[in-house]
């Protein structure tokens, strides 16, 4: 990435429908060339978001600052920002040619420029010498890549994307998703991108904006916000986190002592936390290790318990461990090849098995 | 081999019944059309007398294209005056929409004959327009051209014809997704531009099927000339019935039918030729 400086800020935005709120006090810089996700189930506002930027909605209050200057004032075709539709958009009635040209030919550009443009944005999207169809000849990732052309073509500053890959089906989505971010490095334009689907933001994104009705929840890198979600929402919704309830025992310099159902669990000391405090720890699948005798490897946290469940999933498999009356905790192994012939056929459904993590994969979070 | 069977069972009852009332007689009318009628009665036999005789006499041609003149100023203005209504029905107003198609129906529920004669009162020298113009002292004597004169004949036909080009324009319109109003915003297109360039071409099968319902109905149409078009309002459908009922000359009367059927065809094909150059000349 080129020189971060900041493209442009969204300054406590708020807009609400009725009674309804759909975005609060929302604040964010985001710098040039960045991609940026916004994370969240439905209705948490990110797409109402989205549309402020592109000027399809005008918020109730707050600014977008692009460059330092505002541009709420300014209507959608007058903004140096371009779309991308869940649903393509394409103009039915134009050739591929003519849709992606739009832009171009409302500009007035020369015909030969356009051309040449319309070209370069095809091979782009890796569409060469589709100029003539039309839109109903072509499938979704087709339609979606021609969109995407039709709105890089004119040479945003930000691309928004509202949630471009959501009409597509798994494996084109997976393609398309490493292609989307190939072309962002390419061309170095600043992605904002609205997503439910924390595997795409996680994927893609430099920075993820997890949000939650309306609100932000956590604003990280995808590498932090999966490893140090803050909050129990972001341990839930971005991967898959054993959720239990404890209550904090003692505090140490760099680690908490917590008591979840009687058992001792050492945790990593990040929330503001009191003795006492009633809270939630979490703890990623893969993170919790099945201790076998061969591997003589011991961990912060150990415990007894009985296998409940083995579940498989192809590339790995789910134990559920029981390791106290109330507790089943989930241990995620990946199946390495030599083992992946054993992996599922060993019955190991009510064996007991030792357990283990680290204190530093152990979040805590108040709530 | 049983599914295309059934699919035959479902079609039977309505293709049953416009052979025998609908193909039937106009195959029926079409023989008619060749035969000769002489003083002694109708001869069976092969001549195109009848389709030449419509060119003998200037009355033929000029009653046909004053017809499609006025029935292209109805379909013109019916389409003209709707647009705007099924736009705002679909965009702008869209929680009125199921009252006003409502309403738009309600019209066609009185008899289209009560509305002619409706608007025979309204456009009469004591009719209400006259009344209310010389009670502010506009005019002095009552204007004679609103009754008995194309210019009634049209706005007759304007008020009955319009819901037949509100709906299909209406309904064109309401295929239109918000997205492409919006991606052609965001490519740059100002309001004008969208519609010009996104939202009238994709609601022109609305356009063109309105306006062909009201330029074909008021073409054809002969109630309405007869009751408020006067002499200068004489209609080619007019014509039509009077040789079937008044000269009993039905091979005439036939051909002048079937002629008229060719020539509305033609024009039609023709008007849906221009809006396909005018799509391909749009090309950028």
């Amino acid at each position: 990435m080129s020189e971060n400086k900041t493209a442009f800020v969204l300054k406590d935005i708020c807009k609400n429908f009725g009674n309804v709120t759909a975005v609060k006090n929302f604040r964010l810089d985001v710098k040039d060339g960045e991609f940026i996700s916004l994370l969240g189930p439905s209705g948490c506002g990110k797409t109402t978001l989205l549309r402020i930027v592109a000027g399809f909605e005008i918020p109730d209050s707050g600014e977008v600052l692009l460059d330092g200057k505002s541009i709420l004032q300014l209507p959608p075709f007058k903004r140096p920002m371009n779309m991308v539709f869940q649903r393509y958009a394409l103009f039915p009635h134009m050739t591929v040619y003519e849709n992606i040209a739009f832009s171009q030919f409302l500009k007035k550009k020369p015909k030969e420029e356009t051309q040449e443009k319309v070209k370069k944005m095809l091979s782009l999207v890796q569409l060469e010498g589709f100029e003539q169809r039309k839109p109903d000849q072509l499938s979704g990732g087709q339609c979606q890549r021609i969109a995407l052309a039709r709105a890089l073509i004119n040479e945003p500053r930000v691309l928004l994307l509202d949630e471009p890959l959501g009409a597509l089906d798994l494996k084109i989505r997976k393609q398309m998703q490493i292609e989307l971010k190939n072309i962002q490095e390419k061309l170095k334009i600043t992605f904002i991108y609205v997503t439910h689907d924390q595997e795409e933001a996680l994927v893609m994104s430099d920075r993820i904006v997890l949000m939650k009705l309306g609100e932000i929840m956590q604003v990280d890198t995808p590498k932090r916000i999966y490893n140090h979600p803050n909050s129990r929402f972001a341990a839930t919704f971005i991967g898959e986190s054993n959720v239990l309830e404890g209550e904090v025992a003692q505090i140490h310099e760099d680690y908490l002592v917590t008591n979840v159902d009687g058992l001792q669990f050492f945790a990593q000391r990040t929330a503001e936390v009191k003795a006492g405090d009633k809270i939630f720890l979490a703890i990623r699948l893969e993170k919790v290790n099945r201790i076998d005798k061969k591997t003589k490897k011991s961990f912060d946290n150990q415990f007894q318990g009985k296998i409940e469940d083995v579940v498989f999933f192809g590339s790995s498999v789910k134990y559920y461990v029981r390791i106290s009356e109330n507790i089943i905790m989930i241990s995620e192994e990946t199946i390495v090849e030599e083992e992946s012939d054993q992996g599922v056929e060993e019955k190991n459904i009510g064996d007991t098995v030792a357990i283990g993590f680290a204190k530093k994969d152990v979040n805590v979070f108040l709530e | 081999m049983k599914k295309v069977k059934k699919h035959i069972i479902l079609l039977t009852p309505l293709f049953t019944y416009f052979t025998f009332f609908f193909f039937a007689p106009m195959f029926v009318l079409f023989v008619y059309s060749f035969w000769l009628k002489t003083s002694t009665g109708l001869v069976p036999t092969f001549t195109l007398h009848n389709y030449l005789y419509i060119f003998s006499n200037k009355l033929y041609p000029i009653t046909i294209l004053r017809s499609i003149r006025i029935g292209f100023i109805t379909a013109i203005i019916c389409v003209i005056i709707s647009y705007p209504v099924a736009y705002s029905l679909t965009f702008k107003y869209k929680k009125l929409q199921d009252v006003v198609l409502y309403l738009i129906l309600i019209s066609l529920f009185s008899s289209y004959l009560v509305r002619v004669y409706a608007w025979k009162t309204i456009l009469g020298s004591n009719g209400i327009i006259n009344q209310i113009l010389r009670y502010i002292g506009l005019i002095e004597e009552p204007l004679t051209f609103l009754l008995f004169s194309p210019t009634a004949i049209i706005i007759t036909l304007v008020f009955i014809l319009t819901p037949f080009t509100i709906l299909p324009i209406f309904s064109s319109l309401q295929n239109i997704s918000a997205d492409l109003i919006e991606a052609a915003n965001d490519l740059g297109a100002n309001k004008l531009k969208t519609f010009y360039r996104v939202t009238l071409p994709l609601s022109m099968p609305g356009v063109i099927t309105g306006f062909i319902f009201s330029f074909t109905i008021s073409t054809g149409d002969y109630v309405t000339p007869q009751l408020v078009g006067g002499t200068e309002g004489l209609m080619i459908g007019r014509i039509v019935q009077d040789q079937f009922g008044m000269t009993y000359n039905w091979p005439f009367g036939s051909a002048l039918a079937y002629f008229m059927i060719f020539l509305l065809i033609v024009l039609i094909n023709c008007f849906i030729w221009i809006t396909a150059i005018l799509k391909l000349k749009r090309k950028f």
